[in-house]
């Protein structure tokens, strides 16, 4: 649900820090400049909030609190006065009137947003399934962890990624880090002292900037009580000690709403590639074989119909490989793609073992593929089944 | 309501100043200085002639009635109004002088909030009047005779900030 936002207030300057303010979260932001127009606007729109100013010229906000709460049709609508107009016994006056908060210039955007929030259930801009991030893009990872072995070896294990991984040791650490700028992921240690994890959680969560940031807890893998107990208070995934750097990976990219088929399918030159990696876990097949068909489809709508699928790279074959192959030659055929594959002695050999994969023709590097297959013209397969 | 303090030389000079820093350090991330206190100069500019100003004024009226100009040099008012609507100096010649006028109109509009809400709070109840602003070079400012005049002055990253203060007496 994108939510409404009205500000009314004569100053251009602060319509314009409201709209800043309120650009990274999904509302659609309506200004007015005096009393009258907030009246007409809120009649018009049905705003989910209302920020209003006190001294405006035609309409004061006071005025129009007041026609605001008396009308049956609008009175429901929550206001927060930005205003420069303090003084207790003003704020308390307007106050009894009807607002939901009060905040008085100067103001941080800050200070505004976490007020509003408190009114407004406010979703970052990015947040839902439109997100198309891919694995590609840079990311902030923030590791809240004690021992300094572990940060490392995720730091090490990651560093292929074009993600910027922090570490930091603290709970205090951590708050500062996060105010500083907002990170994509964050991995807490439930061995913190004093249940510092589950509080820094809880912190995480009522701060409008991190509430739907995916957040990993790291625990040793017998700690089954502390692991029930994130995933009691929500924790995104639980990783376990010591880490499984692949595994890991795979889970900041799924908490993260990553795009990771640039890991399996790229277009080089004329032709689409689709590569299956050196590890071939039941994770990575099935990750793989998700992209399969829409990837293909999206290389035929784009003109491009010839494919090679590269497997030089895994050691050895197993049913879950052999399938998925079956599969991505089986689309081609559907596509009319032509395809070649790409393997090595070891899974030449091994295909040579089996009924369904013997007939399997292939090529010892992907340059001697790639130059076969631009010469190839007709065939929809040249690869023998 | 709150006893009624005296308003004093010493009570408005701590108001302001808290009213400026306040300001400047929640808006524009600047840390202005406390410089000096002015004398009334009776038909004479508070600034240096050459340099063209952008003066926002704003009143309050109530219990305690007066204006307060806050005088800035052109180049700081471009600079804070980049600054806090987040342009470039190239968007901001764009978007022309209105953008200025009403960015330092609600800076003073809050600067002046600021001082005046402390009076209300010394059980001085006051209200605020609309923005204004001023522009041009060596011009000067004459009080009517019932008013009494302070003058502060403020630096604040390598610009001169003048806050001038006219209350009106007790009469």
């Amino acid at each position: 649900m994108r939510y409404k936002v009205l500000t009314v207030d004569d100053s251009k300057t602060v319509r314009i820090i409201v709209k800043k303010a309120f650009k990274p979260f999904d509302c659609e932001i309506f200004e007015a400049a005096n009393g009258v127009e907030g009246l007409a606007v809120a009649a018009k729109e049905s705003p989910d909030l209302i920020l209003l100013d006190v001294t405006m010229p035609v309409m004061d906000g006071v005025e129009m609190l007041t026609k605001l709460k008396s009308d049956p049709a609008l009175k429901g609508i929550p206001v927060v006065m930005l205003t420069a107009e303090g003084g207790r016994d003003n704020v308390l006056k307007i106050a009894k009137i009807g607002v939901r908060d009060y905040l008085v210039k100067p103001f941080k955007e800050d200070v505004l947003i976490e007020k509003c929030s408190r009114v407004i259930d406010l979703k970052p801009m990015n947040e839902g399934p439109a997100k198309a991030k891919s694995i590609l893009d840079p990311a902030e990872l923030l590791i809240v962890e004690d021992k300094p072995a572990i940060v490392q070896q995720i730091q090490e294990g990651l560093k292929h990624t074009p993600w910027k991984i922090k570490g930091v040791s603290t709970q205090a650490e951590a708050a500062d880090q996060m105010s500083k700028a907002t990170p994509d992921l964050i991995m807490v240690s439930l061995s913190l002292p004093e249940e510092a994890a589950f509080t820094l959680f809880r912190l995480i969560r009522t701060n409008v900037k991190t509430k739907y940031t995916p957040v990993f807890a790291l625990v040793v893998k017998t700690e089954t009580q502390q692991q029930q107990q994130a995933q009691t208070v929500g924790f995104t995934a639980i990783i376990t000690k010591p880490i499984d750097t692949l595994d890991l990976e795979s889970k900041i990219a799924k908490a993260m709403n990553l795009d990771t088929s640039q890991r399996y399918y790229a277009i080089e030159g004329d032709m689409m590639v689709m590569r299956l990696p050196e590890h071939c876990s039941p994770a990575v097949i099935a990750e793989a074989g998700a992209y399969l068909k829409p990837k293909f489809a999206e290389a035929v709508d784009a003109g491009f119909n010839k494919v090679v699928i590269d497997v030089h790279q895994i050691k050895s074959l197993h049913m879950g490989i052999i399938k998925l192959l079956f599969q991505a030659m089986q689309t081609c055929r559907e596509l009319a793609m032509q395809f070649v594959l790409v393997g090595n002695a070891q899974i030449i050999s091994e295909c040579k073992g089996f009924e369904d994969t013997r007939g399997w023709t292939f090529y010892d590097s992907l340059e001697e593929a790639k130059t076969n297959l631009s010469k190839a013209v007709g065939s929809p397969a040249l690869a023998s089944t | 309501m709150a006893a009624t303090a005296e308003i004093t030389e010493a009570l408005i000079r701590d108001n302001i100043n808290r009213a400026v820093s306040d300001v400047f350090k929640t808006m524009l991330g600047r840390t202005p200085t406390f410089c000096s206190q002015g004398e009334s100069l009776q038909g004479k500019a508070l600034a240096p002639s050459d340099r063209p100003q952008v003066v926002g004024t704003v009143g309050f009226i109530g219990d305690c009635n007066g204006l307060i100009y806050l005088h800035l040099d052109l180049a700081f008012a471009k600079a804070c109004t980049c600054h806090l609507l987040g342009m470039t100096d190239k968007e901001l010649e764009l978007a022309g002088d209105e953008v200025i006028n009403d960015a330092i109109g609600e800076l003073t509009n809050m600067t002046v909030g600021s001082f005046k809400n402390a009076l209300c709070d010394a059980g001085y109840p006051c209200k605020l009047t609309i923005p204004s602003i001023l522009r041009g070079t060596n011009f000067s400012i004459e009080p009517i005779s019932s008013a009494v005049r302070h003058i502060y002055y403020f630096d604040c990253a390598e610009h001169r900030v003048i806050a001038d203060i006219l209350m009106k007496s007790d009469e």
